[in-house]
């Protein structure tokens, strides 16, 4: 059996990489971009967030602020957090 | 090196399968994330031949379709038949085989052949097919990761390749399957586009000769690799101002608010419009069947067991078929417009101070026609103490089975005055509603414990929705309510029947001297017709000899048993026994009623409208007082008259403490709200 293209030997690209200060995604401005950080639930959550797509690195574009929070996920697809939810997931701005 | 296979836009014909009806010997699992067109997908493969079926011992469900698959050429030659006899199974859309929730439990199962949708034989598939959103590939990519680990024969159909397409995205599939080490097919279900290759390839997948890590960090990393190396063009953000406006318009406050209620309302108007004419087919239909099915048996148990056990009970069910297709049609055009998941955000802010979250809402709306397809659409609540509150809330939603009674109870009260009508009509709505959020206050306070789970919901693109898909699944609904509800209502109003037509009563006194009355008038003008003199004491004395019977037949006995318990509500036995009856389905009541008092159940009649409006008690006093229809226009708003509903409360809510749950408190509720309304109204001197 072959190994996927080196992918699994790769290093870990952890957000630390990241310099800036990370935020609660509620506090991205509506059109501004972000890349995710972590979230800060409880780890059930936190898989299916990161299975949804919500996953550290992933870049996010606010799209609706308030309750709900619909964010951009890549510009593949939209999804809904009510606000508890995305106070939870920090994020980086993008420069 | 694995093959691939793409196809051209041009490929656009409806792929050829025939239905087998041999021992399925191909097993084909269809796995992906929610809102990639799997369905769409599946139902293109399967066509009507789909059925929807259940994981035995779970709440999940499955569509499921035995077909005839070409072979493919590379088992040609070992295989002389005209084909594979294959079942496909479509699983449950999940996000990811690992995460603790049901459907992805059910799916893990399912692979590992350790369970199969009722009527199959649980089996390791023999081929997965994965289908993966060619606008989301990245993401989509993690859930191919985990089924390739599963070491299955496995092949990846990458779907709406003509949306990718659109918006610039160029997917080299051949670098996939290299990658992946597994078939790629490029397709689209909504043109067809790709499909005959896909169901070519469908039974000659192989097991990947590539592997993907275990754990969700490597396989993301995994996923971001392959997507860096096999897509191209538009990446990134995209401004997408139009999908903005209207996401902003349909969650705001006020305006998605608005919204939605207009939405709802033409939703509601078109399903009570539009449904009312085959209701009214299927009512003639089934009277002219009664008429003819009495006219060719000899009276006797078998005549009125099929006349008014078999067809009467029968017809009540299917009457309410169009009004079920109807919801589910008009629910899956509007989901596929992708507009629901934006409205159970605008009612999540709506039910959350009550302990319910916006995933109640299509359970709650479906709950209006009729609240066994709104428990089972519950299954999509992923919390359980929030299931289990909608569960339990549902049947207080006005269902259509209610309404014959509303509109019995209102003219009686209100007669010619259809404005006052129709607000006593609404009022019997919006009770329905405040009692369902107020027992949701209740229990989420005190059995069921704790905040309602905040929502994370995908928001699929907004689309014109696939009609096909939509009658499917209305196609298969109104099979599973007509093979369901119909057949559990069918044998309990047989079982009414029998408790409402034995033991036989003999004729009373009173019946016979009206009957000899009427003799000696016919007899004394033999010439002629019966005088209408003659035919009315006739008619007087069958109704006699029917409220008699009913007053001494099984039913009747437990009427007058269980009165002094509804005494207090205004009820004589009469109602009692109509209020007992409607435990089988509530529409029963306005049937068992026009039995009592006219010794007919031709309800569509105006006259026997109007003899139960005037029908009077034992005692000669009127049955129906103002005080007394309030109290039992309240009663049917609250009260958990249905037997099937209960039954599949316990089915879905793991157990029947649950169902018992649900019956006492609503006949609490329901009890104490119509005695309060006939205490009220007597007091104010309503009568």
């Amino acid at each position: 059996m072959i190994e996927a293209p080196s992918i699994s030997s790769q290093p870990a690209q952890p957000s630390t990489q990241i310099e800036s200060k990370s935020i609660p995604m509620t506090q991205l401005m509506r059109g501004q971009t972000g890349r995710i950080d972590c979230t800060q639930a409880h780890p059930d959550e936190c898989s299916m967030l990161r299975a949804m797509g919500l996953r550290p690195d992933a870049s996010v574009q606010m799209c609706r602020l308030g309750e709900p929070c619909i964010v951009s996920l890549s510009g593949a697809c939209r999804i809904g957090l009510a606000k508890d939810i995305a106070s939870r997931v920090m994020v980086h701005i993008d420069d | 090196m694995p093959s691939t296979d793409s196809s051209t836009p041009s490929d656009h014909s409806k792929p050829e399968i025939a239905q087998t009806r041999q021992v399925p010997r191909h097993a084909i699992a269809v796995l992906g994330n929610p809102n990639v067109g799997k369905t769409t997908l599946f139902n293109r493969l399967a066509g009507i031949r789909a059925k929807t079926s259940n994981f035995p011992g779970t709440t999940q469900e499955a569509r499921v379709a035995h077909v005839q698959l070409p072979i493919s050429i590379d088992e040609a030659n070992t295989d002389a038949q005209a084909g594979i006899a294959s079942v496909l199974i479509d699983l449950p859309g999940i996000y990811s085989l690992n995460l603790d929730l049901s459907e992805s439990r059910v799916c893990r199962q399912v692979l590992d052949g350790s369970l199969a949708p009722a009527g199959e034989t649980a089996r390791v598939p023999d081929a997965l097919l994965v289908v993966i959103d060619a606008t989301n590939l990245m993401r989509n990519l993690s859930i191919v990761g985990e089924s390739i680990s599963r070491r299955l024969p496995t092949i990846v159909a990458v779907n709406m390749i003509d949306a990718a397409r659109r918006k610039g995205i160029h997917i080299d599939a051949a670098k996939l399957s290299e990658c992946l080490g597994c078939k790629v097919v490029l397709c689209s279900a909504r043109t067809g586009e790709g499909l005959d290759t896909l169901v070519e390839q469908l039974t000659s997948a192989k097991i990947p000769d590539r592997s993907a890590p275990t754990d969700q960090a490597g396989i993301e990393r995994w996923a971001q690799s392959i997507y860096e190396q096999v897509s191209a063009g538009s990446t990134g953000n995209q401004d997408d101002s139009l999908t903005d406006r209207l996401d902003r318009a349909f969650t705001h406050p006020v305006l998605g608010l608005l919204s939605f209620v207009a939405i709802m309302t033409g939703l509601f108007w078109t399903i009570f419009k539009f449904a009312a004419y085959p209701m009214d087919w299927i009512d003639l239909w089934f009277g002219h069947a009664g008429n003819w099915v009495g006219a060719i048996l000899p009276a006797g148990p078998i005549h009125d067991l099929m006349v008014d056990g078999v067809i009467a009970g029968v017809g009540g069910t299917v009457i309410f078929l169009p009004q079920i297709c109807l919801l589910f049609f008009m629910l899956a055009l509007l989901e596929g417009t992708g507009y629901l998941a934006r409205a159970a955000f605008v009612i999540d802010r709506a039910l959350r101070p009550f302990g319910m979250s916006g995933h109640a809402f299509v359970p709650l709306l479906s709950s209006h026609a009729c609240a066994i397809p709104g428990i089972m659409a519950a299954r999509a609540i992923p919390d359980r103490r929030d299931r289990l509150a909608t569960i339990l809330v549902a049947p207080f939603m006005s269902c259509t089975a209610r309404i014959p009674v509303y509109v019995l109870l209102t003219t009686i009260l209100f007669p010619g005055e259809p404005m006052r009508q129709a607000l006593a009509f609404t009022m019997c709505y919006v009770l329905g509603v405040a009692a369902g959020l107020f027992t949701s206050l209740l229990f989420r306070r005190t059995i069921l414990r704790g905040k309602s789970r905040p929502m994370a919901l995908e928001l699929p693109s907004y689309r014109v929705p696939d009609l096909k898909s939509a009658l499917l699944l209305t196609f298969d609904r109104g099979m599973v309510f007509l093979k369901k509800a119909g057949t559990m209502i069918l044998a309990i109003s047989i079982v009414l029947w029998w408790l409402g037509a034995y033991p036989h009563s003999d004729p009373t006194q009173a019946s016979l001297d009206l009957r000899a009355q009427a003799e000696s008038i016919v007899q004394s003008t033999p010439d002629a017709e019966p005088s209408l003199q003659a035919q009315s004491l006739f008619d007087e004395a069958d109704a006699l000899d029917t409220r008699n019977a009913a007053k001494n037949s099984m039913l009747g006995r437990l009427g007058s048993g269980f009165q002094p318990v509804f005494a207090p509500l205004g009820y004589d036995r009469q109602l009692t026994v109509g209020v007992l009856a409607s435990f089988a389905a509530r529409e029963v009541f306005v049937s068992t009623m026009a039995v009592q008092v006219a010794g007919s159940d031709d309800v569509e009649d105006e006259t026997v409208l109007g003899s139960i409006a005037n029908a009077t008690k034992d005692d000669g006093s009127p049955m129906f007082t103002p005080a007394t229809s309030w109290s039992l226009l309240i009663f049917y708003v609250l009260a958990s008259l249905c037997l099937p509903t209960l039954v599949v409360t316990a089915k879905e809510a793991g157990g029947w403490k649950w169902a018992m749950l649900q019956l006492g408190w609503m006949s609490m509720v329901a009890y104490a709200g119509a005695l309060i309304a006939y205490q009220s109204v007597l007091f104010f001197g309503g009568a």
